[in-house]
């Protein structure tokens, strides 16, 4: 059975990095892998989606709604955004934060409410303070695909690997430690 | 070699396997990244134009030449290169020529949705469909090759999906060989069309349709694939893999070349099967040649028109044609969220120019590019945009109807070179009274900063040449040019009221280069000082991404302030100072 994957964020927020270094790691777990994105507009500071289809054979480019297998959310409402891309036994990584959007009131509570009221599994975790606390502002991201990695089970050598493949040679060490930090997190 | 490739990458490639030495565009979402990963191939000669029908008429020339070429665009680029390609689907080719045009279903990034199938049944060239990035590559290879075979323009057409797909795909990155350039050739009855050449060519056109015809039933990739279902599915594009994910079993035509169409091989299709429906894209195009072949299948009863295609509309329709029963789901319902639109990036130089356009309150004729987003609240400054260059035309029709009215046109760099200069020679020589301003920023922003004639570097990076705006717009003959800085924001006001004010022609050059490209800029960010705030929000109504509010004050994201000062500029207060300011 094909699995999917969802990443959801903001615009300019790292997330299709994100999600070519997972599909990188896909790949070299000998996957057919098949990524797709929205482009364009979505990269000035709007809602952005990727989608990540892995498996035997691939055929669609998009998954289908509720039948996503994980999600990767770098911020909440996102996160929400896509939950009809969920369902019951889908897993969710959201770092826990909240990125306010021009002119609109948004209310924290609410939107915890609204998550909790899913029955998916949600793993919320401020990634931005783990981050903060090793020093690496930089790779929240990275920090997020690590501890990532368990919840789909994916091996660390694939990511280091897809790590040096998607990433600026310069990049590479200190993302590779980023990952690590993830991995290693409770 | 085994690796994650895009549909735009796979074109690149596909282009230098199939020994292109020559390619032009201009950038336009999805199809920029294609001459981007062109530009890493040594071998191949390749720039941006100042426009589609340029770019068209470079690459057409580089063909006549004698070396295989290739231009770039979007759907709507096509419009722009019309003029040219149905001419150049009666002069024919020299070396192999392909016409590489992305098509937005959807509107991610689009002002319209359009189908380019259309377009080449209109000027009667091929037109290749590849459903993702591996069938992309080795479409483009057999393009140049049918281009040449055929003496005709391809076009191959991709989509958003297939561009920005990536997927893993083997493939080599050597030559195929066995091609060599070709001489310039010299024909005039050929290449020069008045009336007695091209009515000859004409006849030759229709000849090689003919010739096209019979190879569109015979080329491999229009395909059927046996299923062992009893029902037949007609399709292309992304459109036959959301189907064959959802009906593995289904009996398939999966049309590649779709102009001429593959009458022959439908009816063959369609003989034993007892149900057959198309899936495709946009416009019914497969359905109507299928009709006017006199095959009654139907498509468009059950498929939408608009919108991009994905798994559950495909799903949908499938379920409507009775081909399968939707599987009921439980879907979680989204809830009601404040949209989070694309804004203007912290720091942008256009956000002063629209701040004050708003408290100006004129009317704004706007164009295609970031800066159309000045039309989104809170700047909320923009009152048309319908394509590239219009703003500048339309700024001219409305200050010529309503003279009461203060008109104002904003254009990009890219944008007033591509098609805006020339209405602007037209307000000139008409004498009309308005306003235009150019948003220099230097670089095409809207579609990831590709350089333009502005930009004094070229696709690869090298430095080049410059096109100076001021001397050129001077060189109309227009006297009102005035160059201001939007950083600094008071001058820039002053400037702009005065000219809004002024019965005359003015163009006014705003000079601050894009904060992204090409190198990101970034000052010490700005903070509020929560005591002196209050709570006026005139800073919020600039609408930068980095300001925030929270408890009835307004605060600054650290990470994402540009530092550009502008926030500070508008505040009645002096309570946004620059942050180390305080340290
Ligand atoms: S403009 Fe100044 S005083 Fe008004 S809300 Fe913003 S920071 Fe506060
Ligand atoms: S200085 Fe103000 S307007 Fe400029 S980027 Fe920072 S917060 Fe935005």
């Amino acid at each position: 059975m094909n699995k999917s994957i969802i990443f959801c964020g903001v615009g300019g927020d790292g997330i299709i990095t994100a999600s070519n270094i997972c599909a990188n790691a896909l790949l070299r777990a000998n996957f057919d892998v098949k990524k797709s994105e929205v482009h364009g507009m979505s990269q000035r500071g709007g809602s952005v989606n990727a989608f990540l289809i892995y498996g035997k054979k691939v055929y669609s480019l998009l998954p289908a709604k509720a039948s996503v297998d994980y999600m990767f959310a770098s911020e909440k409402l996102e996160a929400l955004r896509s939950v009809d891309y969920m369902n019951e036994a889908s897993i969710a990584l959201i770092n826990d934060r909240i990125v306010p959007i021009v002119g609109a009131k948004i209310d924290q509570d609410e939107i915890n409410q609204y998550l909790n009221s899913f029955p998916f599994e949600q793993n919320i975790i401020n990634f931005n303070e783990v981050a903060k606390l090793h020093n690496m502002q930089k790779g929240v991201n990275t920090i997020m695909l690590g501890y990532f990695s368990k919840i789909i089970e994916i091996d660390k050598k694939h990511f280091t690997r897809a790590i040096a493949d998607t990433l600026n040679p310069k990049l590479i060490d200190i993302n590779i430690e980023a990952f690590e930090i993830g991995l290693n997190l409770s | 070699m085994r690796k994650i490739i895009s549909g735009n990458e796979a074109l690149a490639i596909g282009a230098y396997r199939a020994s292109a030495s020559f390619a032009s565009g201009y950038p336009g979402t999805p199809s920029s990244e294609i001459l981007e990963h062109t530009k890493t191939f040594e071998d191949i000669k390749v720039q941006w134009a100042s426009n589609e029908k340029s770019a068209f008429e470079q690459a057409l020339g580089a063909s006549i030449a004698g070396r295989r070429s290739f231009v770039t665009m979007k759907h709507v680029g096509l419009n722009v290169a019309a003029d040219s390609l149905m001419s150049a689907s009666y002069t024919g080719v020299n070396a192999g020529f392909v016409v590489v045009v992305a098509d937005d279903p959807g509107m991610h990034s689009s002002q319209n949705e359009q189908d380019t199938r259309l377009f080449a049944k209109f000027a009667q060239v091929p037109i290749l469909e590849p459903s993702d990035a591996k069938e992309a590559m080795g479409f483009m290879q057999y393009a140049f090759a049918l281009s040449e075979e055929y003496d005709t323009p391809v076009i191959v057409r991709s989509t958003t999906r297939v561009s920005h797909t990536q997927e893993m795909a083997y493939f080599d990155m050597h030559k195929l060989g066995g091609y060599e350039n070709k001489l310039l050739v010299k024909d005039i009855s050929k290449y020069v069309l008045v009336p007695k050449n091209a009515i000859a060519r004409h006849k030759k056109l229709l000849e090689r349709n003919a010739k096209l015809q019979k190879l569109s039933n015979e080329t491999p990739i229009n395909r059927i694939e046996q299923g062992t279902l009893n029902i037949g599915i007609i399709t292309s594009g992304v459109s036959y893999l959301y189907a064959k994910e959802l009906l593995p079993n289904a009996n398939y035509l999966k049309i590649g070349l779709s102009w001429p169409f593959p009458i022959e091989i439908a009816r063959e299709f369609v003989k034993n099967l007892d149900k057959v429906i198309v899936i495709e894209e946009l416009e019914p195009y497969i359905e109507e040649q299928l009709k006017a072949g006199g095959i009654y299948v139907e498509g468009k009863k059950f498929f939408p028109q608009d919108g991009e295609f994905n798994l559950d509309i495909v799903e949908e329709g499938l379920a409507k044609a009775s081909f399968l029963e939707k599987t009921p789901k439980k879907y979680f319902e989204v809830p009601d969220l404040p949209a989070r639109p694309p804004v203007l990036c912290p720091g942008c130089p256009h956000r002063p120019v629209f701040d004050i356009l708003h408290s100006l309150r004129v009317y704004v004729t706007g164009d295609i590019g970031c800066y159309t987003l000045g039309a989104a609240a809170p700047l909320s400054s923009i009152h048309t945009t319908v394509c590239m260059g219009a703003s500048i035309s339309m700024g001219y029709g409305l200050a010529k109807a309503s003279l009461n009215h203060k008109v104002v046109s904003v254009i990009g760099d890219s944008t007033f070179l591509h098609t805006g200069l020339q209405p602007l020679i037209d307000a000139y020589v008409n004498n009309v009274a308005y306003t235009v301003i150019i948003l220099d920023n230097s670089i095409t922003a809207m579609t990831g900063g590709q350089p333009d004639a502005t930009s004094g570097f070229n696709i690869k990076n090298e430095p080049t040449h410059k096109v100076d705006l001021e001397n050129l717009v001077r060189s109309i003959g227009i006297e009102r040019v005035f160059k201001v800085d939007q950083y600094d924001y008071q001058t820039t006001k002053e400037i702009i009221e005065q000219e809004v004010n002024t019965k005359e022609l003015s163009v006014i050059i705003a000079t601050r280069p894009c904060v992204l490209a090409p190198k990101k800029i970034k000052e010490i960010p700005y903070l509020v000082i929560a005591d002196k705030c209050i709570d006026c929000k005139r800073c919020l109504r600039v609408g930068c991404p980095a300001i925030g509010y929270k408890d009835n004050k307004a605060y600054i994201i650290e990470d994402s302030c540009t530092g550009c000062a502008l926030c500070a500029k508008v505040c009645p207060t002096n309570a946004i100072v620059k942050g180390d300011v305080n340290e």
